[in-house]
């Protein structure tokens, strides 16, 4: 940028022509760009105080919890790296960590696939009021958690709207408590998830598609490429930075879940939905192991972490 | 186009069987929510509002949507000023040190919450800032930074660096060109930033959940989950409740579609 490039110029020549800053006078004498990036420092500083205190040093000192076993009143023992080796050999936790890979398919591959699939029958052609199509789609995005898992903890209820559909149509069987169920409360869970991120996947392939010239689709069609060809050899390649970016935010929302399940079976029935976010809310502040707690959100923060950064590399790459 | 007619009509149905499929589950909660019968069976001939005062009474949705508008507002005032500060200070001015701040405050866009609420619940506690208003605001202000920063200092680099120029031969000083050169363009993106601030407050569940205790203090959303659990047979009381605190944010929604849409997706395109 040329603010840069100004700045720095005359940094040079500040360095230059005053080898000793405090020369005259008894004030030390900065150059422009020095004092431009002490008033940067200052304007910047309120913000970096209050997120080293939110932020960092909780985080630092979550790693140095890890490291202890403590239960919030009485002495803290130091255990090394017992909490991390628990994480996985512990079965409910092991457990934990299952369910939100189970998860990672309804809530991000599967909203992925369907909104690919979406927006390249819409990425053919405008649609006349494709904007209302988006803004419908777009709504469980913007609806708060706690009335997402209201409003579903009531549909597939017991007595709920979808029983009483499957009931009147003579599918009696399939009439369950689906989120009571040992089988299917985990797969009734990722169901709502799926429901919720399609409408951020479309709505993130569909600004991609805008940006993929026309004439490619022209040059795929002179090749004589099919609707499948032309997805393959255009849509997909032109997206690879919207998929990234979808799949990112929604394995890392899957496995964070929390509100959801939470609000609809805290993990029963018996542990069948727990998450990693449910148990570390458990040891944290129910049944206190705060260095189990504290090892559970570092392994879950490095995990998005390397997701994201594995995402990114896999763009890159090609 | 070579778009048959076929081709078209098939398009229309595809999506007009996504559209039912996210609103019906939406459009069921909003009848139950105006039908009188509790189990939340919906019965059409009867549709009133009836429901919404006692849902209001029961819920004790005065004091928890007080909660919420409070922390909501002062969180996201408090968001936009530190965002324009620190988006101008790393995007225009420079900073010193900015090469090891700028990556650490990047970290914090890759770091989850759950890697940090517990040792920050125990600093709070002990400075009395657990169950508290104020805690909640700079928990919020505090983990918005990064976005924040990095959404406002793009803002700021993207516009035209003759600006930037002429405000300095002007003579303006720092604070001069920030607020009468730079501000009155970047206003549309400030408002963009504050309304996903403001969504992502408003609908916080975890962190409420976490941090506040005493009923009188309680955000909407985990009130309305205390609620649910507790009456479970009113459901049609449930539904109003829950119509009434997601609202706020719908309503903003409505109004300000592309703002919510275009930002999420260009702020999630920022973040990769």
């Amino acid at each position: 940028m040329t603010v840069d490039a100004v700045s720095s110029n005359s940094a040079v020549v500040a360095r230059a022509s005053a080898p000793h800053p405090k020369a005259r006078g008894g004030r030390p004498r900065l150059s422009r760009r020095t004092r431009q990036r002490l008033l940067g420092l200052a304007y910047a500083a309120p913000a970096l105080a209050l997120f080293t205190a939110i932020v960092l040093v909780p985080l630092v000192q979550s790693m140095v919890y890890s490291g202890y076993q403590w239960d919030g009143v009485s002495e803290p023992t130091f255990v090394g790296f017992d909490n991390y080796v628990n994480f996985f050999a512990d079965p409910d936790l092991r457990d934990s960590l299952v369910h939100v890979l189970v998860l990672v398919v309804f809530f991000a591959l599967l909203p992925s696939a369907l909104g690919l699939v979406t927006a390249g029958l819409l990425g053919r052609e405008r649609v006349a009021g494709d904007g209302a199509f988006r803004v419908i789609l777009f709504l469980p995005q913007v609806l708060t958690s706690i009335v997402v898992a209201i409003v579903w903890g009531r549909v597939l209820g017991p007595d709920g709207p979808l029983n009483t559909v499957l009931r009147a149509v003579g599918l009696d069987v399939l009439a369950i408590n689906w989120l009571g169920d040992f089988t299917w409360a985990l797969p009734a869970l990722g169901l709502i998830g799926s429901w919720t991120n399609f409408g951020l996947c479309l709505v993130l392939f569909l600004s991609g598609m805008g940006t993929i010239p026309k004439e490619r689709y022209e040059a795929a069609r002179l090749d004589g490429a099919g609707p499948l060809g032309e997805f393959r050899a255009v849509t997909l390649p032109g997206l690879r930075t919207h998929l990234t970016v979808a799949l990112t935010l929604t394995i890392t929302g899957a496995l964070r879940t929390f509100d959801l399940v939470w609000n609809t079976t805290r993990g029963g029935p018996g542990s069948a939905t727990t998450t990693p976010a449910l148990m570390l809310y458990r040891f944290a502040f129910k049944d206190p192991q705060i260095g189990q707690a504290s090892a559970i959100g570092i392994v879950t923060a490095v995990f998005c972490l390397l997701v994201a950064l594995f995402l990114s590399r896999m763009a890159e790459q090609r | 186009m070579r778009t048959s007619r076929g081709e078209t009509v098939l398009n229309y149905a595809f999506l007009v069987l996504l559209a039912v499929v996210v609103l019906v589950p939406v459009a069921w909660f909003v009848l139950t929510g105006l039908s009188p019968n509790r189990a939340g069976t919906i019965d059409l001939t009867n549709l009133s509002f009836a429901n919404f005062p006692e849902a209001w009474e029961q819920a004790d949705l005065g004091h928890t949507l007080t909660a919420s508008a409070v922390i909501t507002v002062c969180a996201v005032a408090l968001q936009a000023v530190l965002a324009i500060t620190s988006g101008y200070a790393f995007g225009i001015l420079g900073v010193i040190g900015d090469r090891l701040l700028f990556p650490l405050v990047l970290l914090g866009l890759m770091v989850s919450l759950e890697a940090l609420v517990v040792p920050l619940y125990y600093q709070l506690h002990d400075i009395g800032l657990t169950d508290s208003w104020l805690g909640m605001v700079l928990i919020h202000a505090g983990t918005s930074v990064p976005f924040g920063t990095f959404w406002m200092r793009a803002v700021f680099r993207a516009m035209p660096v003759g600006l930037v120029d002429a405000a300095r031969v002007d003579g303006s000083n720092s604070w001069q060109m920030l607020w009468h050169v730079l501000m009155p363009m970047a206003k549309p993106a400030v408002l963009t930033l504050c309304l996903l601030n403001f969504m992502w407050t408003w609908n916080d569940y975890f962190l409420s959940l976490i941090f506040l205790s005493s009923p009188d203090k309680l955000t909407a959303t985990v009130a309305l989950g205390n609620f649910q659990s507790m009456y479970t047979t009113s459901v049609n009381l449930l539904a109003a409740a829950s119509l009434m605190i997601s609202a706020p944010v719908v309503l903003l929604y409505l109004f300000f579609q592309r703002q919510f849409i275009q930002g999420v997706v260009s702020g999630a395109l920022k973040d990769a």
